[in-house]
């Protein structure tokens, strides 16, 4: 397990550049046409953009992983148990640098906006968790379906393009006002049952159907 | 310690690569894989490792189960026929990416011997393994095969696409590995003839079927290649074990794989020639009879 962890750990950082790579460039596309006072919340806003980042980035990592890292990792002894585990670790660690971050910013960072940010942050884990847990579901797919991967990656890329195109859009017509970004923070402090619900289900039929297919898979490189 | 597998059966749907296999892998020996295009050595070889579950049998190791076990599995390296093609999820990743998580997985890695044998090869490591060759994608798993320093080291067409130089650094380094460390290695190849001086023992897989495993030199000190007039021949070859016949007019030429305490009559008016590993190969696995007028 131990050369499980030193491996998915590393793999963390280099996705978690990644994520921070992606979110730098919607900042750069946000500040397009930025004013004084939406400058001045910049950086309070940037936990979102590392949101946006992750949702797309994470179900594109995941299904990476899946389809690249975990035969790999299969081909080279490691158990297809320790994979499973090791893979949830992986998971589990960059949901948890990705909400720190998001928190340490807000910590640094006092305002309206941040104090809005640091109580939306168990929503944000939840919406985190489906995401990645979906990623890693279509990745499985992927592996056993590959007309599906082709389809999941259209819709990824689809997805991707949207959010870039919605983020210049909203930048170009001035973006949204300081006053808009901090109403709409406010729709994520309350996080709803059935969004937990949501994240467990999602979790878990990641897990189990990420077994059943991993358990009798053939290593194919 | 030794790599056992027991009433080893593989099918995909409802066809069978492999049936009832059953053989022992001691420690200290070099062991080669022959068998044609789709005999099943790939399969075999996978579920050895655990990289493919059997549909049949067992696979032990020091009379461990292999599958699931990390302890015989750290004990085991199949440095797989690498295809870094555009729908391989390979194909983005780096010379040097590849070995790192090599070198994180295998317990034994040398770090020297990466080294070096990258110096010897001449690989960029910075490249893509899109972007080498076939033979250069061969060095890569020959390097992980050599540098993880597994007791039980498998390599699979290892000198495909490789030039005559680097193969022959290839066989240079398995034998001074070898000689060096007691490793035990089994080596799928095609290119029979140039392996042979070095496989001690030999395996060949026809149709899914183990068609037989036997020590290099016992197995060519019993098969001859009897050629004369057909008549003469088969006199001369009555009640043996005969493959590969050929018959060319009036003459006949065949390999005959003789059986403790039998011989080929030399007293009739044939040729008797010692064969080599590859057209003993071909006698077995090869078409069983061919006329020429």
């Amino acid at each position: 397990m131990k050369r499980s962890l030193r491996f998915w750990t590393r793999y963390t950082w280099e996705s978690m550049a990644v994520l921070l790579g992606a979110m730098a460039a919607l900042a750069v596309i946000s500040l397009l046409g930025a004013d004084r006072e939406q400058m001045a919340d910049f950086a309070a806003q940037l936990p979102y953009l590392l949101c946006a980042s992750a949702i797309f980035g994470m179900m594109m990592i995941n299904t990476g992983a899946q389809t690249l890292y975990i035969p790999l990792l299969l081909s080279m002894g490691e158990t297809r148990r320790n994979v499973l585990l090791g893979f949830r670790y992986y998971q589990a660690l960059i949901l948890a640098v990705t909400i720190g971050l998001c928190g340490l910013i807000w910590l640094l960072v006092p305002g309206e906006l941040s104090s809005l940010g640091l109580r939306s942050l168990p929503f944000i884990l939840c919406v985190l968790v489906v995401v990645s847990s979906m990623g890693s579901i279509m990745g499985t797919l992927f592996v056993r379906w590959k007309w599906l991967g082709t389809l999941i990656i259209i819709l990824l890329c689809g997805g991707a393009g949207g959010l870039i195109g919605i983020t210049s859009a909203t930048a170009l017509n001035g973006g949204f006002s300081a006053a808009e970004v901090v109403k709409l923070a406010g729709y994520l402090v309350k996080t709803p049952w059935w969004l937990v619900l949501i994240a467990l289900g999602t979790l878990a039929a990641d897990v189990l159907f990420q077994w059943v297919l991993l358990r009798r898979r053939e290593v194919k490189l | 310690m030794s790599l056992t597998c027991q009433h080893i059966t593989k099918a995909y749907g409802g066809r069978e690569v492999l049936r009832d296999i059953s053989l022992t892998l001691e420690p200290g020996r070099i062991y080669g894989l022959i068998g044609r295009n789709g005999a099943g050595k790939t399969t075999l070889l996978s579920i050895l490792t655990a990289q493919n579950p059997a549909t049949g049998g067992t696979v032990s190791l020091d009379g461990q189960p292999v599958w699931e076990n990390r302890k015989s599995l750290e004990k085991l390296c199949f440095s797989r026929e690498l295809t870094a093609n555009a729908e391989s999820g390979l194909a983005a990743m780096k010379v040097k990416e590849y070995l790192r998580i090599a070198s994180i997985y295998y317990p034994g890695w040398d770090k020297e011997m990466e080294k070096r044998l990258v110096e010897l090869f001449q690989l960029n490591t910075k490249k893509k393994l899109a972007k080498l060759s076939k033979g250069m994608l061969s060095m890569v798993t020959i390097i992980v095969a050599m540098c993880s320093k597994a007791p039980y080291t498998i390599l699979d067409e290892p000198v495909a696409g490789l030039d005559v130089v680097a193969r022959e650094q290839f066989y240079k380094l398995l034998l001074e590995e070898y000689t060096e460390t007691g490793r035990t290695f089994v080596v799928s190849t095609h290119i029979i003839e140039e392996a042979s001086d070095i496989l001690e023992e030999v395996i060949v897989l026809h149709e899914g079927k183990l068609l037989l495993m036997e020590e290099t030199q016992a197995l060519l000190d019993r098969v001859r290649h009897v050629s004369g007039k057909a008549e003469e021949v088969d006199a001369a070859t009555a009640g043996l074990e005969l493959h590969h016949t050929e018959t060319v007019g009036r003459s006949k030429g065949v390999t005959v794989f003789l059986q403790p305490g039998q011989s080929v009559d030399e007293t009739r008016d044939v040729s008797v020639q010692p064969v080599s590993l590859q057209r003993a190969f071909v006698a077995l696995c090869g078409e069983e009879e061919r006329h020429e007028a």
